[in-house]
This record gives C-alpha cells, sequence and structure tokens, in this order.
C-alpha cells in the first residue's frame, strides 16, 4: 500500500476520539477494521490528514441480548457473528449475512460498525438491519444518538453520521416466538460483493401467516433499500402461497434500481431480486416454524 | 491418474520449497546501497493531446521509443511508441513522465511536482469501427496495423453450412508478482535486475532504446512470480528507469502496485472471429472460411502487427479440410497494447474452430466427438492456411477412451474438444554447464516464471552426467553467465532448454573424456574444472495434440458452473508428473477464468472499469472445477523425447468448457467470457424461455 501522508492517532476512549474528530473537521476519519478504508487509501481514492484509529477503545465488542433488543458493539469482527450460537438460534439472517462477507481474512478485521458506517450499497448487513427493523447508537460531541436503520442509509458512502460521530452499537429488537430470518446472496464468484443480495425476517401469526415482514435489498440500489411494497403485500399470506410469494417477488424487483455492471445487467440483478425474495420468505418462515 | 488439488507442494519431490516458505528472492527484495525509487506518472486519458509536460524525466529529455523484442517481437509497423510521450497519449495508463525519491511513498508523492496539460480527444475504443474511425496517431492514414489473407477464396454450395460470430474478449495476464526491475549502472555497464521471461530480449530492448551496445547491458533475471506472456517483451518504464540509474548514477527501482500493472501491461485476447464452414451430412468438412479481427490496442509493440496471421494460420486445428481461406485484419483502438497471454493466439484459434465443429454436431445431429473424429487425419498434413499437424485420428481415438467419453455422455452435460498445440520452437535456446568447486551449475537461455524449470533441469543432467541431483545448482538467466538465449514462452523451455541441457551435457562429458581418457566417471568430472554450452535448434516438426473433456452443473441458485475439467495432453516423455499435473491444473484456472469471469472491461471514454485483481475476475480455489490431468506419452523426435504442454490447457478448456455451459443450458455462447446473466437458468424479460 501506498497511500498519501496522513496522521495517525489511537485513542484509547470514545470521547478522545470524538474529540479528535471534531478538532480536525472533514480531515479526519475513523479506521475500524481497515478493510474499505485502507483500499480507499491504496487507490489514493481518500485522503484524510488523520486517522483515528478506534481498535484500542475498549468496551465496544460484544454481543449480548439485554432490554428487549439483541445489542452489538460496533467493533465486533464480522467473524464473530458467524462464530455465534445466540445469533444462529435467533438471528438468522445476521448470521448468514456475515458468513458471505468477503473471505475469513476481511472478516477477521472487518468490524460491524465499518460496514455500516461505510454507506457502501454492496455491503451485506445494511439489508439485515433494514430487514429486521434494527437501531443505531452512536457517540458525538454532544452525547448519543439513536437511528432507526429506515433512513440511516442517505446515499452511497453516506449515512446519517455526522463526521464527528462514532457509531457504537447496533440493536436488532429480540423477535418475538415464531420468528425467523434469512440473508441470501448471488456473488460470482466467492468472496465477491453481492451481484443481489436479500434479507427477509419474518414472524408468524397462529396460522403460520406472515404477521410481520421485513425486507433488505443489496447491491441493487444507491444504499441497501427496504422493499415496503412486497413487505405489505405478503402481511396476512402464506409462505406457501406461491402467488403471493412470486408477487413479493415483483414488488421487490419493481422497488429496485440497479445498475447494469461487470457482475451483470440490471434485469439480471432483477430477475435475482425477484428469485432471492421469493425463496427468502420460504426459508425464513420455515427456520419461524422451527422457531429460529 | 491423479487429481492434484491447487497449491500443494509435494514435499517429497521437492524438498527445497522455498517459495512457499517465503524465501524465494525477487526484484523487490533487492535492496542496494542509495538505492532510489521511481514512480511513473500516466495519461488518465485514453487519447488526449499533449499540450505540455513539465517536472521529472519527461519525453522532452528522454526522447527513446520502444523496441520490438523477445515474444513481442516481429511484423513491421510504421507507428513508433515513445517511452514517454510529449505530443500525446494513445491510452489511459501510458507514461507520460517519471520522478524520483527515496522510498515508494516518497516517490509516488512526488508526482505532484509533475504538471501536464492535456487536450481530450474522442477515443476509439471499438476495434469494430477502428477503420472507419480517426487515425489514432497523428500522421498516420489508417488505424490498421496489418492485413493477411492465407489460402485461397472458393466458391462452395454444401448441404451444411453454417456461420457464426465468435469472439474472445480481452484479459489481463494478471500474473502474482507485478513488473518490477531494479537498474544499476557502473559508468561502463548498466546491470538490470528483472522479473521476467527472457533476460536476452530485455537485453536487446534496453540497448536498443538507450542506444547501447548489447555488451553494456547485463540482465540478470530474479525470482519471477508469473509471467503468463506479460514479461516476455519490454515496457517504457523499464527503459525510463535503466535511463534514470544511468543518468543519477545511482541505483534505481521500479516495481509496479496491481492497480498499475492493470492499467498498464499488454493484455490478451480480443479477437473476433467471423466462421463459415461447409460440410456434408455426414458432418465431413468441405470449407472453411474466416475473417479474424485482432484489437492490438494503442501501439502494435506487443505481437499486434503479426498475431493476426498467427491466428488466421491455425484455423484448421488438427483436422482436414479441402479447402480453406481465412482473412485477417489487425487494427488499433486507444487501450493498452494487445500481447502474448498463455496461448498467444492459438486459444482464439481453437475456440473459433472448435465451436464451429459443435456447431456441425448440431445441424447435423451427429455426436460432437463423432463430428471430431470424421475430421481427424491418419497422416501429416498440411492446411491449406499453411499449417503443419500430426496424424489426430489415432490420439483422439485414444483421448474419447481414456476420458471414457460414452459413458460420461450418457449420465452428464459434457463438452469436448480436441486441439493442436504449436510449440513457439523457432529460435531454438541454449544451455550452459560449469563444474566448479565439485558442484554443476546450470543455465537455460530462458527459465523458469513459475513452472519450476529447475526440476526437469535436475533431473536431465543428472541423467546424462550420472551425478546426484544435489550437486547441481539451478541459475536463472543471466546475460552475463550464458552467451546467448531466446526466452520462456510458448511451451517451449521443456522441450527446447531441455534439449539444449541435454547437449550442453553430452559436450560437458565430451570436454571431460578427453582430458580425462578412460578413467572418466561422475566422480572425476566433479573432481575437475570444465564447463560447455550448446544451442539447440529442433530439426523436425513440435507440433502436438491434446483434448479436454468437461461437465457443467447448476447451483441451487440456477448459475451454471463447470463441475470437471478432463485433460488429455500429448506431452511426449513425462520430465516430472507433478510438475506437468501442476502447470496444467494452473492452466484449467485461467480457463475456467477466461471462460465465466476473466474480462478486461472499458468505458466508452476509455477507463478500464476493471482495475483490480477481483473485478479482473481472477479465480479462486472456489471456482476451480474438479481437474483430472492424463497424458498420452507419445516421445518426441528430440533426445529427451518431450513435447510441450504449457499452454495446452488454456486452448483446450474454453471450448470444452462453453460446450458443457451450452448443453446444460441449452443456449448457444459465441462470446468468452460469458456473461454472468447468460449462465443464469432463470427466464428474464426479452430471453427466450428455454428447456
Ligand atoms: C476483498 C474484500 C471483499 C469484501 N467483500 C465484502 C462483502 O462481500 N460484503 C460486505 O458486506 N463487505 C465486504 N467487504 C467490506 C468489508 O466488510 C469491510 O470490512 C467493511 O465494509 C468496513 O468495515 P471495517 O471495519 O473494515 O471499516 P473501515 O474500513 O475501517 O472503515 C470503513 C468506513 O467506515 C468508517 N467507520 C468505521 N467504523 C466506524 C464507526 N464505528 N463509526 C463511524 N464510522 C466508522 C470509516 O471512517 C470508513 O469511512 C469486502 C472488503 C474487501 C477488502
Amino acid at each position: 500500500m501506498i497511500p498519501p501522508r496522513f496522521e495517525y492517532a489511537a485513542p484509547k476512549s470514545i470521547g478522545e476520539a470524538v474529540g479528535l474528530l471534531k478538532s480536525r473537521g472533514g480531515e479526519a476519519k475513523v479506521l475500524a477494521g481497515g478493510q474499505s478504508m485502507i483500499p480507499l487509501l491504496k487507490l489514493r481514492l481518500a485522503a484524510p490528514a488523520l486517522l483515528v484509529d478506534i481498535n484500542r477503545i475498549e468496551g465496544l465488542d460484544y454481543i449480548r441480548e439485554s432490554m428487549g433488543f439483541l445489542r452489538v458493539g460496533a467493533l465486533t469482527r464480522v467473524a464473530t457473528l458467524g462464530r455465534s450460537a445466540l445469533l444462529e438460534r435467533r438471528y438468522g439472517a445476521l448470521h448468514d449475512a456475515s458468513l458471505t462477507i468477503a473471505d475469513p481474512l476481511v472478516r477477521n478485521l472487518g468490524t460491524v460498525g465499518g460496514n455500516i458506517s461505510h454507506g457502501d450499497p454492496s455491503n451485506d448487513l445494511p439489508a439485515v438491519l433494514l430487514a429486521a427493523e434494527g437501531e443505531l447508537a452512536a457517540t458525538g460531541p454532544s452525547g448519543e444518538r439513536t437511528f432507526r436503520a429506515e433512513g440511516f442509509f442517505v446515499g452511497t458512502f453516506t449515512t446519517a453520521l455526522a463526521q464527528d460521530e462514532i457509531l457504537t452499537e447496533v440493536r436488532i429488537p429480540v423477535p418475538p416466538h415464531r420468528s425467523g430470518g434469512v440473508y441470501l446472496k448471488v456473488e460470482q464468484k466467492v468472496a465477491d460483493f453481492a451481484t443481489a443480495g436479500v434479507a427477509v425476517q419474518v414472524s408468524l401469526g397462529r396460522g403460520s401467516e406472515c404477521a410481520k415482514v421485513g425486507i433488505g435489498l443489496t447491491g441493487v440500489g444507491p444504499t441497501a433499500l427496504k422493499a415496503k411494497k412486497a413487505e405489505e403485500a405478503m402481511l396476512g399470506k402464506k409462505a406457501t402461497d406461491r402467488k403471493a410469494v412470486e408477487e413479493a417477488g415483483e414488488l421487490a424487483a419493481d422497488a429496485s434500481s440497479p445498475a447494469s455492471d461487470i457482475r451483470g445487467t440490471e434485469d439480471y440483478k432483477r430477475g435475482l431480486i425477484r428469485l432471492l425474495v421469493a425463496r427468502g420468505l420460504e426459508r425464513a418462515t420455515q427456520r419461524a416454524r422451527r422457531g429460529a | 491418474m491423479k487429481i492434484v488439488s491447487v497449491g500443494f507442494v509435494d514435499e517429497e519431490q521437492d524438498p527445497d520449497v522455498r517459495f512457499v516458505r517465503g524465501a524465494g528472492r525477487y526484484v523487490d527484495d533487492i535492496k542496494l546501497e542509495g538505492m532510489q525509487h521511481l514512480y511513473v506518472v500516466r495519461s488518465p486519458y485514453a487519447r488526449a493531446r499533449v499540450l505540455s509536460v513539465s517536472g521529472g524525466i519527461t519525453g522532452n529529455e528522454l526522447k527513446a521509443t520502444m523496441e520490438s523484442v523477445g515474444e513481442d517481437a516481429g511484423g513491421r509497423s510504421t507507428v513508433s511508441f515513445p517511452v514517454l510521450s510529449a505530443s500525446y497519449v494513445s491510452y489511459v495508463g501510458q507514461p507520460v513522465a517519471a520522478v524520483l525519491g527515496g522510498d515508494k511513498y516518497e516517490a509516488a508523492d512526488k508526482a505532484d511536482e509533475v504538471d501536464v496539460q492535456y487536450e481530450p480527444l474522442k477515443p476509439v475504443m471499438d476495434p469494430e469501427r477502428s477503420l472507419e474511425s480517426e487515425p489514432i496517431h497523428p500522421g498516420t492514414e489508417s488505424n490498421l496495423v496489418a492485413a493477411a489473407e492465407l489460402g485461397r477464396d472458393f466458391d462452395l454450395k454444401a448441404p451444411v453450412e453454417v456461420e457464426e460470430t465468435l469472439r474472445m474478449e480481452r484479459i489481463a495476464p494478471n500474473p502474482m508478482e507485478t513488473k518490477g526491475m531494479v537498474a544499476s549502472y557502473d559508468g561502463s555497464v548498466l546491470t538490470v535486475y528483472a522479473s521476467t521471461q527472457s533476460p536476452f530480449s530485455w537485453r536487446e530492448g534496453l540497448a536498443g532504446s538507450l542506444g547501447l551496445k548489447e555488451e553494456s547491458v547485463r540482465v540478470v533475471q530474479m525470482d519471477t512470480g508469473g509471467g503468463f506472456g506479460s514479461k516476455g517483451g519490454i515496457y517504457p518504464e523499464y527503459v525510463v528507469a535503466a535511463y534514470a540509474a544511468m543518468k543519477t548514477k545511482r541505483p534505481v527501482k521500479w516495481t509496479e502496485s496491481r492497480y498499475e500493472n492493470l492499467l498498464a501491461t499488454n493484455m490478451g485476447r480480443g479477437v473476433r472471429g467471423r466462421m463459415k464452414v461447409y460440410a456434408d451430412r455426414k458432418g465431413k468438412l468441405k470449407g472453411l472460411k474466416a475473417d479474424l479481427l485482432v484489437d492490438v490496442g494503442a501501439y502494435p509493440l506487443g505481437g499486434g502487427a503479426w498475431t493476426a496471421k498467427w491466428i488466421a494460420s491455425q484455423l484448421v486445428g488438427p483436422y482436414a479440410v479441402p479447402k480453406a481461406y481465412a482473412a485477417a485484419k489487425a487494427v488499433l483502438t486507444n487501450k493498452v497494447n494487445m500481447g502474448p497471454y498463455r496461448g498467444a493466439g492459438r486459444p482464439e484459434a481453437a475456440f473459433f474452430m472448435e465451436r464451429m465443429m459443435d456447431r456441425i454436431a448440431d445441424e447435423t445431429g451427429i455426436d460432437a466427438a463423432e463430428v471430431r473424429l470424421r475430421n481427424a487425419t491418419t497422416r501429416e498434413t498440411t492446411s491449406p492456411l499453411g499449417m503443419e499437424a500430426p496424424p489426430s485420428k489415432r490420439f483422439f481415438t485414444e483421448a474419447l477412451r481414456a476420458f471414457r467419453y460414452s459413458s460420461r455422455k450418457k449420465k452428464d452435460k459434457v463438452g469436448l474438444s480436441f486441439f493442436m498445440l504449436i510449440p513457439a520452437a523457432y529460435g531454438g535456446e541454449s544451455a550452459k554447464l560449469a563444474v566448479e568447486g565439485g558442484r554443476v551449475k546450470v543455465w537455460m537461455g530462458g527459465s523458469s516464471h513459475g513452472q519450476r524449470h529447475d526440476v526437469f533441469a535436475k533431473k536431465l543432467v543428472s541423467e546424462e552426467l550420472g551425478v546426484p541431483q544435489d550437486v547441481i545448482d539451478f541459475q536463472h538467466t543471466d546475460t552475463g553467465a550464458i552467451s546467448g538465449g531466446v526466452g520462456s514462452w510458448g511451451s517451449r523451455t521443456a522441450i527446447l532448454g531441455g534439449g539444449a541441457l541435454v547437449e550442453a551435457s553430452r559436450n560437458l562429458k565430451a570436454a571431460a573424456k578427453k582430458n580425462l581418457g578412460k578413467k572418466y566417471s561422475p566422480a572425476l568430472l566433479l573432481e575437475g574444472d570444465y564447463e560447455a554450452e550448446a544451442f539447440f535448434k529442433p530439426k523436425d516438426m513440435l507440433n502436438t495434440l491434446g483434448a479436454n473433456l468437461a461437465t457443467a452443473r447448476l447451483t441451487k441458485e440456477g448459475n451454471a458452473v463447470v463441475e470437471e475439467v478432463l485433460s488429455f495432453y500429448d506431452a511426449g516423455k513425462v520430465l516430472n508428473r507433478f510438475m506437468l499435473e501442476s502447470q496444467v491444473t494452473g492452466g484449467v484456472a485461467q480457463g475456467i477464468g477466461e471462460v465465466m469471469y476473466e474480462h478486461a472491461v472499458y468505458s466508452e471514454d476509455g477507463q478500464l472499469l476493471t482495475a483490480s485483481i477481483a473485478d479482473a475476475g481472477v479465480i479462486h480455489a472456489t471456482e476451480m472445477p474438479k481437474s483430472v490431468v492424463m497424458t498420452a506419452a507419445h516421445r518426441s523426435t528430440l533426445p529427451h523425447g518431450a513435447k510441450g504442454v504449457g499452454e495446452s490447457p488454456t486452448i483446450g478448456v474454453p471450448p470444452a468448457a462453453t460446450r458443457a455451459l451450452e448443453v446444460l443450458l441449452g443456449r448457444r455462447f459465441t462470446t468468452l467470457p460469458i456473461e454472468p446473466e447468460k449462465l443464469w437458468a432463470h427466464d428474464l424479460p426479452g430471453r427466450e424461455r428455454t428447456r
């Protein structure tokens, strides 16, 4: 890596880190796992004057359930998600997604906070948060703020975070009984970014109909997308209802706006969304039945 | 029959696995006293006038032009390729200036000191429209580089006539080690440490560009981490680095990043073939017509001037056809130069021909293997396009048996290819042996850039001299140590370098015998001081045959992938099975990459969109099909019986794998790589329903 010159600081507390970010205005950037930041530096696409390495800050690496939420610390490595039995049991979409991200080397370093803060429409975790009605907590110079996942992803590489705010925690509501989630991704080669990805979260009613549905889309728009019309269309319907499931796929495909690129044409990506949403609804329902 | 997994090193065969242990010694490991680092400033435009350039070393100071040498050499062109352009630029990444720094970081930062003013022009990107576009080089009349006609045009009516336009798109060679060198000048000799396939070509090219005598340039090859054709000639960066070392009288290192490598390294393929075949109802070929178009990029240096004709000459492949005619053109575009890439023209010819054989099978309803057998030959032939070929029928019959073709065809979606490999035997190759201090040093004129030539070299020398392998020290090529040589490419080193080693060993033994008389023994040989060289030029045709079978399946999301690749190649006497299997396995990976993933994509304004190794499509072990490597051991007429094999998989795998995918999906494929959506089994709007 031959980056331009930069200063480097490794504060031990959030307060200190926020202070550094504030003092340098737009010149300073957070460094977490570095798996998106370092590629930008090496290509000289980013040239921050100061990198604030947050890896020495303690207490930001955890996965736990408390007060109605699954809480994941921003410095939790993606690889840790993949090894969590709790996630495998109850947060299937997050668990699946963590296993499809890049390769083991990237997962060992890349963090949950970085994956979300980067605002990359091709990153896999944002869609999971959108499907699961997640929330985010961040600390800035004037204290903590929380955001809903919906509305957090403002544009390509832009989120609702201010330049001097640090994402600290990602929250997902503990799902009710008979809920299930799944993340499906088509990638051209293993370890590639998604050609298209779909996160589905369902909660079943008494008759196994969908009482709650969340659908998030990866790589098919300027940001990760929430397929609201598709979610609504599935309410009260069963995943065994072929017509309903296909219609939801259709609506999600309509909601997407993929760009033709080296991973495939717009039509192909829409086709994948159609297929993956339908299949995702079926699989999430199967998991919900098993109580996953 | 043995399955080789990618990346395993057989410790028993090769206790000295230094590359895997991190003990290789590459250009970037070199540190010389006072060494500076060179950074090259490149054009951000595909086509532009350079209004002014200042700062660093520029084309106003270094007015040299590039020489066409090594594997790139041959053909003629009126367009000259400046080392640093001061007047206009013709591709994104073209060098315009260079700066020096104490380390890589400082050198890269100093790029800011260079000021270039450009006036961007509309680039010519589509080779199909190159000839009707404005010439990209001022002062020339058109973008035509070369045109050739082979065979004689004919009129024919046949019961089966099939036409198809086929394409192999451009791909980046992507060696694991990017390009690089260190130059050092002592006032009389310029010494260059190189990541190369050919020190002798470098010597010729650097001396030519810089106006030096060849005796005052010495090129030493370092461990070289892959080339695939991209390191057989020279690049502007080499000339600038050598010039900078001479100018400053301090050593200069130039190594490039992956990004720079992708931007400014010659790319392979980029060829369109419009094919027409004539056959009877029994599938027997009656005639073949071809119209080829080669996209040579901005400067016809990487073989652009001869590739079109070279591909055309091979089109008939291992078959017999009474009439053939090919017209071939090479044209300029505003892309980095085309250059040799593993196979270099051979894969294009085989892909075009084998696709047509499959088309004849489809049109006549005759099995694809049967169609091929019916057109195979029973004696040596010279095609109407002028290419010699060995008899092919017996070999292909053997191949089908080795593949257990009939039973595979019943249970799998199968694609097949038959092809001929023409090794680059032209020019021969050298070898040298020196006995000193009880050890034998061995050089060849062209040396390993990843193939582990040391393994066969030690074996051949040990067998000839009767000395144990562990007293033999394999050396990379050094123009200061051996008096002449060619280089390593075109499936040539085992056959030619190997032949030269056998001859040099025999010369050495003769010299020792002259000295020792009747009491000669390997032990006494090692006690003396002896030297011998040989330059080996084979007399017979060395063209050989190969066949591949591939199978395909669907993933659970409905994406088609290649499941298994069987290779059956006539490699003559196998010098080392493990090394041969490793070579073929790597080539299978590149063949699959070419069919499904690898592609150099440019935007309309000439920017390279695939500028990372991931986007360029290099595959991982996870995309690798199961690979089975088999050989037919029909000795060649060479003293060691070997035949070429290095390029066989990139020739044979693409057509076989393409066919397997075609059979699986029921869709016709004409362009490589096949786009992702075309490999998806599900329906898309505007696509006709498939079975
Ligand atoms: C080869 C490769 C393949 C990849 N494939 C995938 C893939 O398939 N799917 C996928 O989802 N991702 C993929 N990635 C991206 C990877 O997951 C990154 O790790 C992730 O995008 C960023 O996380 P990080 O911790 O490395 O963040 P960094 O690279 O350190 O930072 C990324 C950005 O986020 C900011 N940031 C980081 N942490 C915080 C925080 N706590 N608060 C505020 N801002 C913060 C940084 O300032 C920076 O702008 C891939 C990366 C590579 C190198």
